[in-house]
């Protein structure tokens, strides 16, 4: 008997997949080394620029630590956004996953977990530093990291979204922050009012389950309004 | 029912589109003109005047409507973006287009009568309180739409691409509302509500009701108005914008 069907070709699973999105983002990252050092050595040249402006003196400058620390990390990550899905889109590979059997949402969600990994995580371990600088109190230094840990998901996811949106553009990063920065306000809130009622000896668990409800809602609904952000695009 | 629905089918052409609305302009411009007028007569020189705030309340006769419109027109610009993305009807996205501007002039109209009314009440231009501060970010959103659209050398990328802003904006309005308002407040809380007490004379009423009116029609007039003018320039190919063309050298 001479079986006439090809052969099916081995399926390959969605979870590898992603996998091995992930993987090659990381690793083109951690080989190129911008992505991840730049938005640090951003934030440090930032706040040094505050003591310079405002006078050094600790008591002010602890007053306006959790916005700063807060600020800082949301214009560091959106430095970085505009790179998520441009370069795909330049060398082809944007299409590709368009193609794939793995579902466009699920991708997106990969490459806003590569986003986060190079950069929403040294933000928030570097974070430290920054509060140091700024004299928050170290009882609030807890708040801080888990406040962060919550936060920079969701900017890393509705970046995603933003950059997403801005593709085809060739000068979209202005367009972008205008994009994302109302999006994110609400993660601005409680994220800053999360370290400072730390620092005033008040419970936060409040708003670091109002950023974890934040980061549930994005994670639900953002892959699929990126991935119908770059359908559109790629028409 | 069954000619409202053929109505709303009829509306998704644009030729279609073209001519009925070109019969409404009028009556919506007239109506408009009419009520606002009508409403700023009565709440500048019929309402009774506020025994605290004085003359200064008057301002609200133009400021109450305009922060009502901007968020109306902000919902229908959502809506009209949620056609476009689904059934991708080339009307929804022109009145999305041009809801955008209309919406944003409310919006920045609500912030400087607000500014203005601010100053004499307490004592300063701008407080960052939540309805403020929400109202900036609804400005934000609008001019997001509006960058957006002119970003694209496409106008039909640009336009599907707005939708989807529009709709991610109307999403997030909600919850961009509610942690705002997570810091108190001194601006006063809502005086009208639908059900429940008044807290506001029908005497003083009466002139933000006339003006949510007008000004809806003026809305209805705008934005019809600049749809027609964006479909004539995305449809300037075709047989029936040539047809209109020639109609109106005749006249000329």
């Amino acid at each position: 008997m001479i079986h006439l069907m090809p052969q099916k070709p081995e399926k390959l699973k969605t979870t590898v997949m992603l996998a091995a999105l992930i993987q090659r983002d990381v690793l083109i990252g951690l080989r190129q080394k911008s992505q991840i050092y730049q938005p640090l050595v951003f934030q440090l040249l930032v706040v040094t620029m505050f003591p310079l402006g405002l006078g050094a003196g600790a008591k002010t400058l602890a007053a306006i630590a959790p916005a700063v620390i807060w600020v800082l990390a949301l214009l560091a990550s959106l430095l970085t956004l505009d790179h998520i899905f441009k370069v795909d889109h330049e060398d082809g590979s944007l299409e590709t996953y368009v193609l794939s059997p793995v579902p466009l949402p699920a991708s997106v969600l990969a490459k806003a977990g590569a986003h986060w990994l190079l950069t929403g995580l040294p933000l928030t371990l570097f974070s430290p530093i920054i509060a140091a600088l700024m004299h928050l109190p170290e009882s609030a230094f807890g708040t801080m990291l888990i406040s962060l840990l919550l936060g920079t998901p969701t900017m890393s996811l509705i970046g995603s979204m933003g950059s997403a949106l801005t593709i085809s553009l060739k000068h979209g990063g202005l367009l972008l922050t205008v994009l994302v920065m109302p999006l994110l306000a609400p993660v601005l809130i409680f994220g800053a009012s999360a370290i400072l009622e730390s620092t005033l000896g008040n419970p936060a668990s409040g708003q670091l389950l109002a950023l974890t409800a934040l980061l549930v809602f994005s994670l639900t609904l953002v892959p699929f309004a990126a991935a119908t952000a770059i359908r559109i695009n790629l028409e | 029912m069954n000619r409202l629905v053929k109505l709303y089918h009829q509306l998704g052409s644009p030729p279609t589109f073209y001519r009925i609305t070109g019969k409404w302009l009028p009556w919506l411009l007239g109506g408009a003109l009419v009520l606002m007028f009508w409403g700023l007569y009565d709440g500048l020189f019929v309402a009774p005047i506020d025994y605290q705030q004085r003359e200064s309340f008057k301002i609200s006769y133009i400021h109450v409507p305009a922060a009502w419109m901007s968020m109306f027109i902000y919902l229908a610009m959502g809506i009209a973006g949620f056609m476009a993305l689904v059934w991708r009807m080339k009307v929804a996205e022109a009145i999305l287009i041009a809801s955008a501007p209309v919406g944003a002039i409310f919006t920045l109209l609500a912030l400087l009568t607000g500014s203005l009314w601010g100053k004499p009440m307490w004592g300063t231009w701008w407080d960052w309180d939540a309805r403020m501060t929400s109202e900036l970010i609804l400005l934000f959103l609008y001019i997001g739409v509006m960058a957006t659209y002119n970003a694209y050398d496409d106008p039909r990328k640009g336009a599907r691409v707005a939708a989807l802003v529009a709709v991610i904006g109307l999403v997030n309005l909600p919850i961009i509302h509610f942690s705002v308002q997570w810091w108190s407040t001194i601006h006063q809380a809502s005086t009208v509500s639908l059900f429940g007490k008044q807290h506001i004379p029908w005497s003083m009423l009466r002139g933000w009701l006339i003006m949510a009116v007008g000004t809806k029609l003026y809305y209805g007039y705008s934005v019809l108005k600049r749809a027609r003018l964006l479909l004539l320039e995305t449809e300037k190919n075709t047989a029936w914008v040539q047809k209109i063309i020639e109609q109106e050298c005749r006249h000329a």
